[in-house]
């Protein structure tokens, strides 16, 4: 489960939005086909997010985070000549984190998708999602799918940081739920259609400020569909995305209600060759060990200790660093913390690393899903 | 003597009611009459930039085309530039509402996902998939709805051109509590939808772009620019609103004038107050200086007394102002649309500033009025206080020397205009000016020469009339008040008079086309309201048709100017005859236009110093080109400028466009009204306004009634200060000339005598003010229609004295005296023979 | 034969403005016959001016009744009253009351102005008169360049202009020095004598009022017997 904070000013209705296609749990999956857009839903994202090391430097390490969204205004195209006709908006977050001096840099996009401003390929085109960069900066920020691996660009100037990464899974995709399709909440019709590539190995450049770095590490990308995701009790999620060192990757979603309570949760553990496993919601526990309060005024969660007794896994997820919150202003205000994290086993040694997300904190960040 | 002021002006307020009610009635209508043209002037500008702001929020630059409309691709290279926050694209137009003859809208179609984040106005929860994708959504000002009886939800059908369209009520969006003065009638809706259903794929009209924080305006725009290259103008917002100020500098100019001119007769007024509250405390004055009061005790205690006079004027004054204002609003809004091509004024806003100009007008003009007389008491030794008056001496001795003053003020004038001719265009106002000045300064030495007219036989009319000289203080100062009214009221009528003159002329030669054919939506060089291709096709099978000329305008930037320039039909058999040359013979000139010169209009040949043989540097979007120029023809249209192409040297400029104006040649004997019907009937499913040769005429001449019914407003103003100053320097001479009142009474004289004496004065009074206002009005028509017009409007008028108006108005200032004498008469006669006391005379 | 001016026990009270009420005259009789020239004298405040005014019907008694020609004057409209003034009785004030803005001539016709006379006889009138009083080579100049008795004399011509019944004088030479006083006096009884007009004047001086034919004598608004 990904997502973040469609802005509140692209809000239909929460629930049983008229015109869309609901996620179906009988969908086939169809690669490449199904990487590309599917406009008939109302959202859709294309996440990816991972630790890079510097080439030239490898004590120095990056997080990254590089989304895009596909909000739907209306599931009918209008029938406009215009350039500026558009039934659907684009967004792009990105974010850098330099993991030695705790930097964390966020940049944002949205844009409606018109030819002028950003868009989504057909699925003959190798462009996934694109979108132009921020005011201040030429050019676009890019999402392609070409022999198998994933394009990753993206610019902007004023805030001094760019992307230019290729990401090649080497992993095989995980359907998160049976066919990819992944309940939300007790009630029917809350669920998206929901797979990733736990494994990408990534390389090219970051650029920080006035360095542009040479980067390889490892990536993981989420990609999900759907109509109406968030059940009307819910506020937000926490989410987690590990990468184990002894090659099995784990994903786990909690979705809370307002008052904190645990209103729905689904894991996932994938073997190092490639099965995967449904937790079930008895097998796995999460819980918080300490709270860090943003320059917002909101209060996160801050490191938590992952438990999966039957698979033997008693890990710790630190953040790598405090401030990764991402603060949009062109969402309407929406904030949310979205950063790497460090695991550490029972017996103290490093056991992996992953990315944690947690959305909904504070007032009015509820995504609009 | 702060104590004593407090009991002196009460005391006063009470024993002369009627004349301190009339100084305060002088202060307030100068106030007023200043007040409301400087709020007119104000709002103007206001609505020019107000309704950008209000939705687009306060943009640091604005990116224009050269000829009104951009490519939409720049928007890219716009966003590419550093130091960009954020540009929206915007396309604007005014909408005519179908079947509400009034009724417009002046649309901006936004890129509405990115206005919503960045706009300081926020559409309904959920309303923007809504705003765009729903056909024909747009959202419209709370009180535009109000007005036209609009919901949520319902359709308004509009049209641009000859195209109709139809627009649903989205929301209702309060854009004026953002921007006051904003218009109402500003409707926003999703640049998709106003580009399909109204507008031209590809084509924007402006894009608004914001600085990132910390880079100056002034560095992003030569970036800008330099990034641009040429293609687009990228101006500040003080930049264009100099643009407008400079547009409507003439007209605010003319306006200013004329308010001025209401305060300058209003200030007369507290000057006559004064003067008789003085006369009547002469004694009070005496006394005070006999136990103790300095001079500067007694200057300050009259002026402070004035000062009070002009607070209470001034309160009075700023509602009067901004009702006088909201009344004008209409005619003065419709002026800077149609002569001036802006957006025409949508509210009436009185801001801190404003009321401080109008408390600064008002308290000096009461102090400045009151100042001379305040010298004069004060310098008085206490003694001649206590004696009997001598201050009527000084005066008359004064005439001759005020007579030599204002014909100096006159000398100087015309000598600061010829110095300044050509270089700076309102040295002839300065000339005017001079007029105005010397025209009251006269009053004393004409009083004295009626006084010499002819012996009267009796106490009566006449011998009032003579006797006005006795006191020629108040006297003068009414007549002089009342003769430069009725100078502005004559010059400006005869001006106005010449102007429709000439307008008349230049239509009978230039308008010749049988029918004309134009939109509802359509406002001289706006080139999106334009003629279907289809509506030209079937204009040309009209029946009886012998030639159709199309015209096509756009708003450009030449000669260093925005100008209005229009392509015409070069060919068309006969076409010289459609303007009027000021020189040239116009074959040649036809035949030059047709191989891609330009003709200018005379406003623009004299602003930009263009004759036959010089070159018009026009600026199209693929830059600049040199036009040649053939001729200058007679123009009333356009004060800013104007100039003619073939239409082919305007699609060479432009590129290829729709016209926006047809005009139909029938043939001899084919009946035009008919046509105009028939034609109606065929283009029915078009918004379309087919016009009469006869009808256009008509209403070509009430537009121009309408530019000038604020001048009216101004001179009716000025006219019943005057008639108030007539009243008040009566009541004055009724009050200072008891004991003379009172002798006539002892030596028989009846109360009716009386009453026709005071009568004769204020004909006295009338009768030299209008004929010194007769002398000046006609010297100022002359500087009006001669000088002003050329050199600071650009086109010239034939002088056409519109003789009955002006006997009109004689005989209505001759009656406005003598009812403002009725007053004063009748108090006048009330006097009884008993008042005769020691020192009276 | 008819006398010119009747007084019957007439009285004149004001009130002042503090409310307090000022008798003037407390019921004074008297009759002026044609051509009988009568002081009034008195100290200041004993009403003297108040009896002229009410003899010209300036001013009217509280009580008490004026008969002038005959008409008892509360009988009369205003305008009657006016008229009556304006073509039988003459007024010399003290303080002369010329017009500043008139020349001497002017002045002297204002009564022929106010009546609506011919103003070429009037003229010839004006110029006999002043002829009378020696001022004939000032005719043309302004007033404010005469003396205080040259200014009296206009007056006087102009009182007598239109020939009056009765000439109505309020000291006559109370503002003057006692030479030009004399002489003003000279001219004054002469004239009225001349014409044939009854006088009526009021002054303090027992020298002047010995010059008439009678003198009333008043004292607090009473006229001593």
């Amino acid at each position: 489960m990904r997502s973040s904070p469609l802005a509140a000013l692209l809000a239909v209705a929460l629930a049983g939005a008229p015109g869309w296609r609901p996620a179906d749990p009988a969908h086939r999956w169809e690669l490449p086909r199904d990487h590309h857009a599917h406009p008939d839903h109302r959202n859709e994202w294309w996440y990816f997010t991972g630790t890079l090391a510097v080439v030239d430097a490898p004590a120095r390490r990056l997080g990254y985070q590089l989304t895009f969204f596909r909000a739907g205004l209306s599931p009918d195209p209008p029938a406009l000549d215009s350039a500026w006709a558009a039934s659907q908006a684009v967004m792009g977050h990105a974010a850098v984190t330099d993991l030695r001096s705790g930097k964390h840099v966020f940049s944002e996009v949205l844009w409606r998708a018109a030819p002028l401003l950003g868009g989504f390929g057909a699925p003959s085109d190798p462009v996934l999602a694109w979108a132009r960069a921020p005011a201040g900066t030429p050019g676009r920020w890019t999402l392609r799918l070409e022999d198998g691996a994933f394009h990753l660009a993206m610019r902007d100037d004023a805030r001094g940081i760019a992307l230019d990464l290729v990401a090649r899974p080497s992993k095989p995709l995980v359907l998160q739920g049976p066919n990819g399709y992944s309940r939300k909440a007790a009630q029917e019709g809350y669920a998206s259609l929901y797979a990733s590539y736990t494994r990408l190995a990534t390389e090219g450049t970051v650029t920080v400020g006035a360095e542009t770095l040479r980067v390889r590490g490892e990536s993981w990308m989420d990609q999900e569909v759907g109509s109406s995701q968030l059940a009307p009790a819910q506020v937000g999620w926490d989410w987690f995305s590990l990468r184990l060192a002894d090659g099995r990757d784990l994903m786990l979603y909690v979705l809370r209600r307002a008052d904190g309570s645990v209103d729905w949760r689904n894991g996932t553990l994938v073997a190092p060759g490639g099965a995967s496993r449904v937790l079930a919601p008895e097998e796995w526990s999460v819980t918080a060990l300490s709270t860090w309060r943003s320059p917002r005024g909101v209060t996160y969660p801050a490191g938590w200790r992952i438990e999966v007794p039957r698979e033997g896994l008693r890990l710790v997820a630190a953040p790598e660093v405090a401030g990764a919150e991402n603060r949009s202003a062109l969402a309407g205000g929406i904030s949310y913390w979205e950063g790497p994290v460090r695991l550490t086993g029972a017996d103290g040694r490093a056991a992996g690393e992953g990315y944690v997300e947690l959305t909904g904190y504070g007032e009015g960040t509820r995504p609009p899903l | 003597m702060r104590r004593y002021l407090v009991r002196a002006v009460g005391k006063e307020l009470r024993a002369a009611r009627a004349l301190f009610l009339l100084a305060v009635a002088g202060v307030a209508l100068g106030v007023g009459s200043v007040l409301s043209i400087q709020l007119l002037n104000r709002s103007a500008l206001g609505a020019f930039a107000g309704s950008v702001r209000a939705v687009s929020g306060e943009a640091d630059l604005s990116v224009l085309g050269w000829a009104g409309f951009l490519d939409e691709r720049l928007l890219d290279e716009v966003l590419a530039v550093p130091g960009v926050a954020a540009a929206i694209p915007l396309w604007r137009a005014e909408a005519a509402v179908d079947g509400r003859a009034d009724a417009s809208l002046e649309l901006v179609g936004a890129d509405l996902l990115q206005a919503a984040v960045r706009a300081p106005w926020r559409l309904p929860e959920g309303e923007l998939g809504e705003a765009l994708t729903r056909r024909g959504w747009v959202a419209v000002t709370p009180a535009l709805a109000a007005e036209l009886g609009w919901r949520v939800g319902d359709r308004i059908p509009v049209s641009l051109g000859s195209r109709r369209a139809t627009l649903v009520v989205g929301a209702l969006v309060d854009l004026q509590r953002i921007a006051p003065l904003a218009s109402r009638r500003l409707a926003v809706m999703d640049l998709a939808q106003a580009q399909a259903l109204l507008g031209e794929r590809g084509r924007i009209h402006q894009l608004d772009v914001r600085a990132a924080e910390g880079v100056a305006p002034e560095a992003l725009r030569a970036r800008l620019e330099a990034r641009l290259g040429g293609r687009a103008r990228v101006l500040t917002p003080e930049q264009r609103t100099a643009e407008a100020e400079g547009l409507l500098a003439a007209f605010r100019l003319n306006l200013t004038a004329l308010s001025l001119v209401s305060l300058l007769v209003g200030g007369f007024l507290v000057y006559a107050s004064v003067r008789a509250s003085l006369a009547r405390r002469r004694e009070e004055l005496g006394v005070l200086r006999a136990v103790g009061a300095t001079r500067a005790q007694v200057l300050r205690l009259v002026l402070a007394e004035a000062a009070l006079l002009g607070v209470a004027g001034t309160a009075a004054g700023i509602p009067l102002g901004w009702l006088a204002a909201r009344a004008n609003v209409a005619a003065v809004s419709g002026t800077i649309r149609s002569l001036y091509l802006l957006e025409g004024i949508e509210a009436v806003t009185v801001g801190p500033g404003l009321v401080l100009l109008a408390v600064a007008t008002g308290v000096a003009g009461a102090v400045a009025g009151a100042l001379g007389p305040a010298l004069d008491a004060s310098r008085e030794d206490p003694r001649a206080l206590l004696a009997s008056i001598t201050l009527e001496e000084r005066v008359r001795a004064r005439s001759g020397r005020t007579l030599a003053a204002g014909l100096a003020a006159l000398a100087a004038g015309a000598a600061a205009h010829l110095a300044l001719r050509g270089r700076w265009p309102p040295s002839a106002f300065v000339l005017a000016l001079g007029v105005l000045v010397a025209v009251p300064l006269a009053a004393p030495a004409a009083i004295r020469l009626l006084g010499r007219a002819g012996r009267p036989q009796r106490l009566g009319v006449a011998y009032g009339a003579r006797t006005l000289g006795a006191r020629l203080g108040s006297s003068a100062v009414a007549a002089g008040a009342l003769a430069v009214a009725v100078a502005m009221l004559a010059g400006v009528t005869v001006m106005v008079g010449s102007f429709r003159g000439s307008v008349e002329r230049w239509l009978d030669a230039t308008l010749r086309a049988d029918v004309f054919v134009t939109t509802p939506s359509w406002r001289r060089a706006r080139s999106d309201a334009t003629l279907a291709p289809e509506v030209v096709a079937r204009l040309r099978q009209a029946p009886g048709l012998v030639a159709v000329d199309l015209l096509r305008q756009v708003q450009v930037q030449a000669a260093g100017r925005r100008i209005s320039l229009s392509g015409i039909d070069g060919a068309l058999p006969g076409g010289e005859r459609r303007f009027a040359l000021l020189a040239g013979d116009p074959a040649a000139v036809m035949a030059a236009l047709r191989r891609g010169a330009a003709l200018v209009s005379e406003p623009l040949a004299r602003k930009a110093g263009l004759a036959p043989g010089s070159r018009l540097a026009v600026r199209g979007p693929e830059g600049e080109i040199a036009l040649p120029v053939a001729g200058v023809y007679r123009d009333y249209g356009t004060e800013g400028g104007a100039a003619l192409v073939d239409l082919s040297t305007f699609a060479r400029l432009f590129g290829p466009g729709a016209p926006s104006n047809a005009a139909l040649y029938l043939a001899p004997g084919a009946d035009a009204e008919a046509t105009v019907l028939r034609l109606r009937a065929a283009l029915r499913d078009h918004a379309l306004q087919i016009r009469s040769n006869r009808t256009l005429r008509a209403e070509v001449l009430a537009l121009f009634e309408q530019t000038f019914a604020v001048t009216r407003l101004l001179q009716v103003m000025g006219l019943v200060i005057a008639a108030a100053g007539v009243t008040l320097s009566l009541l004055v001479l009724a009050r200072e000339r008891r004991g003379e009142l009172a002798l006539y009474r002892a030596l028989g004289a009846t109360r009716p005598q009386l009453f026709t004496v005071f009568l004769g004065r204020g004909l006295g009074i009338g009768v030299v003010g209008l004929a010194l206002g007769a002398a000046g009005g006609a010297a100022l028509a002359l500087v009006l229609v001669e000088v002003v017009n050329p050199a600071f409007f650009g086109w010239s008028i034939a002088l056409h004295p519109p003789w009955a108006a002006l006997a009109g108005q004689a005989l209505a200032i001759l009656a406005a005296a003598a009812a403002a004498s009725l007053y004063p008469a009748l108090t006048a006669s009330r006097t009884p023979a008993a008042e005769l006391s020691r020192d009276a005379l | 034969m008819e006398p010119i001016v009747t007084f019957r026990e007439v009285a004149r009270e004001y009130r002042t403005a503090g409310g307090a009420v000022l008798r003037a005259l407390r019921g004074v009789s008297g009759e002026v016959p044609a051509g009988r020239i009568v002081a009034v004298t008195g100290r200041s405040g004993s009403g003297k001016s108040t009896l002229l005014h009410l003899a010209a019907g300036i001013d009217a008694p509280t009580s008490g009744e004026v008969v002038l020609l005959g008409r008892p004057l509360a009988a009369l409209s205003d305008r009657e009253r006016t008229r009556l003034r304006r073509d039988h009785v003459g007024l010399v004030f003290q303080f002369f009351h010329l017009l500043p803005h008139l020349s001497v001539e002017e002045n002297v016709l204002v009564p022929a102005l106010v009546a609506g006379d011919p103003l070429r006889e009037a003229a010839a009138r004006a110029r006999g008169l002043l002829a009378r009083v020696g001022l004939e080579a000032r005719a043309g100049d302004a007033v404010q360049k005469l003396s205080g008795g040259e200014m009296q004399r206009v007056a006087l011509c102009r009182a007598l202009l239109r020939r009056p019944r009765l000439l109505l004088a309020d000291e006559p030479t109370g503002n003057l020095d006692e030479e030009s006083g004399e002489r003003v006096m000279e001219l004054l009884l002469g004239l009225a004598r001349g014409e044939g007009s009854a006088v009526l004047f009021a002054t303090h001086s027992r020298e002047l009022a010995a010059r008439a034919d009678e003198t009333w004598t008043l004292h607090s608004g009473l006229r001593e017997p």
